[in-house]
């Protein structure tokens, strides 16, 4: 009982999500047509606490076992828990049933409700303890994600990226649980410290084929979850078939959520911590594998968006090549590459939910996702057009902008441990995705076309949020020695011991 | 007498039909039950390991929460197969195709 309250204290931001999400379903359910704002505000509310919360969590900086060893609090698990938060929050903000053409004129309950059972499910998955939470927490983030992908009922596109992600995703993290079943067979025990002091204590040669095993039927998991190859096929279809706004929270929140979790596995369970760093002796190399993953993945997104005209699939083949980025900062193994893997999903944070914006208002006006009917938006939507430039150099990387701080960070983590080649094909990959995300702003700004149609009335509230996310791809580089200084301080992992 | 070896041998021969229904089957439904032939197989492996490999009832417990996940998770993805055989009346994947490229 002494335990419970204790860990009550410190599961915060939970609770104002399960606060908020019961009051959504009660209000939804008295009816009246005064319910949509009313629970929109409550949504915003629970998100809001919930984000202060996660700030004191940091502020506290406390480390230890929560039920039972079932989750844990750390500060790498509360700076994850503000990224995630802090992108529901800023996706029900800036995207609404009146800015979606799609969304347009549906109930709004169901998907408040399901917005912050993503979020709630999130922040569960990036502070597991103990295998049995990971996998309950990765199979909410999942199923509350294949009814968000299907919400509009009578589309037939929507369906059916919901039951290709359904049967993807039931498929994948089945064979994770496969992977998990044999693992707690080899350990003895479902949490995670104990695999990992099982680990550490030196693998029979009798079982290292079976933890190599093991560790590859994990990766169908995670690497669903972020969408990497080979396990990304569900991606581009997903993101096309669901209404856009759940494609842009869709983008955020479960691949920085499997990120987070990836990282505490990988770090926590199978690599032994040493001094200042962690170690891979005893355990077995689970970095080479995770390097091939990641320059396949980042390679056949960037590959593969060169020949998209669908704005949606486009960002999703971009999201797959970010997501290859992303896991430099694992495959590290060091402070550095947390680090850059937690500046990196900030900063992919504020530039992703920033394009998905533009690409809605542009639906909403033109009612078209095709990049051939994006000609003229320069002369039609003069603030449209520059936001998307900002984001767009951002996503390609480019000095002032926030995606150069997460770039930055992972390459020099991949260098500093001596992996210079795996360095240059990131490299050059950056380079080939210049090239399309460049291909969308000429599209833009010179081709012609278009030349009949109105401007561009953008409401009020939406311009004020593309200048707001505009900003946020250029502000934070002035405060760069802060935000350093916030990543090293997150950087405490909590093992258990 | 029956041991350890032989649930693992059940087990591994359910995981490999399940993986086999996956990519061999195209009708969604009987792709549903493949993919609870897997999580069976891991439940067949929790509980043998928790019965004879001294993991304490850890794994009992694992597999009754995993039961209950498999239900809610096909009872969501029946739910959208329903969907799409309204407006399509066919349950089957290849003609699932409007998105592709």
């Amino acid at each position: 009982m002494d335990e419970l309250t204790r860990s009550l204290a410190w599961f915060r931001p939970e609770i104002a999500l399960v606060a908020g999400l019961l009051l959504v379903v009660i209000v939804d359910s008295i009816g009246g047509a005064w319910r949509g704002p009313v629970m929109r505000l409550l949504t915003v509310g629970a998100l809001g606490a919930a984000l202060a919360f996660a700030f004191e969590l940091q502020a506290a900086g406390a480390k230890g076992m929560l039920f039972s060893g079932m989750t844990v609090i750390d500060p790498l698990s509360a700076a994850f828990k503000l990224v995630l938060v802090a992108a529901g929050l800023l996706t029900v903000l800036a995207f609404s049933f009146r800015n979606s053409r799609e969304l347009h004129g549906l109930g709004q309950g169901e998907l408040f409700a399901l917005v912050l059972a993503l979020v709630l499910s999130c922040l569960l998955l990036a502070a597991s303890n103990d295998i049995v939470m990971l996998y309950l927490a990765l199979e909410m983030v999942s199923i509350t994600s294949y009814v968000m992908v299907a919400y509009l009922k009578g589309d037939r596109m929507s369906n059916e990226a919901s039951l290709k992600y359904v049967l993807f995703g039931a498929a994948s993290t089945g064979t994770m649980l496969y992977g998990f079943s044999l693992l707690y067979g080899l350990a003895g025990t479902t949490s995670m410290p104990g695999i990992q002091e099982y680990l550490a204590g030196g693998i029979p040669d009798a079982n290292r084929f079976a933890v190599y095993a093991v560790t590859l039927l994990l990766l169908a998991g995670f690497g669903f979850k972020i969408a990497a190859v080979p396990f990304h096929f569900w991606c581009p279809d997903v993101y096309q078939g669901a209404p856009t706004p759940v494609t842009a929270l869709l983008s955020v929140l479960p691949k920085a959520a499997g990120l987070a979790i990836a990282l505490r596995f990988f770090y926590g369970t199978l690599s032994v911590p040493a001094a200042n760093a962690w170690d891979l002796s005893g355990s077995i190399d689970w970095t080479t594998l995770l390097m091939l993953v990641s320059v396949l993945t980042m390679t056949l997104g960037n590959v593969a968006a060169l020949t998209q005209t669908n704005m949606k699939r486009l960002l999703a083949y971009s999201s797959i090549a970010h997501a290859g980025y992303l896991l430099m900062g694992i495959v590290a193994l060091s402070e550095n590459g947390a680090r850059g893997l937690l500046i990196y999903l900030a900063a992919y944070l504020v530039m992703n939910l920033g394009a998905f914006l533009v690409v809605t208002l542009v639906h909403l006006h033109d009612g078209s996702f095709d990049l051939r009917d994006y000609p003229g938006l320069y002369r039609r939507a003069p603030l449209l057009t520059l936001a998307m430039a900002f984001f767009l150099l951002s996503l390609v990387g480019i000095p002032p902008f926030v995606g150069f701080l997460g770039k930055f960070y992972v390459f020099a983590a991949v260098i500093e441990q001596g992996m210079g080649i795996y360095a240059t094909i990131g490299a050059l990959n950056a380079a080939v995705a210049a090239y399309y995300y460049f291909k969308i702003l000429k599209v833009m700004t010179i081709d012609p076309g278009n030349e009949d149609k109105p401007a561009l009335k953008l409401a009020f509230a939406d311009q004020a949020w593309l200048a707001a996310f505009a900003l946020a791809n250029l502000v934070p580089l002035l405060f760069w020695d802060r935000i350093e200084s916030w990543a090293r301080g997150a950087l405490v992992l909590y093992a258990g011991r | 007498m029956i041991g350890l070896q032989h649930y693992l041998v059940v087990s591994a021969a359910l995981f490999a039909l399940g993986v086999l229904g996956l990519l061999t089957r195209r009708n969604a439904v009987h792709v549903l039950m493949s993919i609870e032939l897997i999580l069976n197989a891991a439940n067949v492996n929790l509980v043998a390991f928790s019965r004879y490999a001294g993991g304490g009832l850890g794994g009992q417990v694992f597999a009754v929460f995993v039961i209950v996940v498999a239900a809610a998770e096909v009872a969501v993805g029946l739910a959208i197969v329903l969907t799409l055989y309204r407006l399509r009346r066919t349950p089957n994947l290849d003609d699932a195709d409007i998105l592709k490229g």
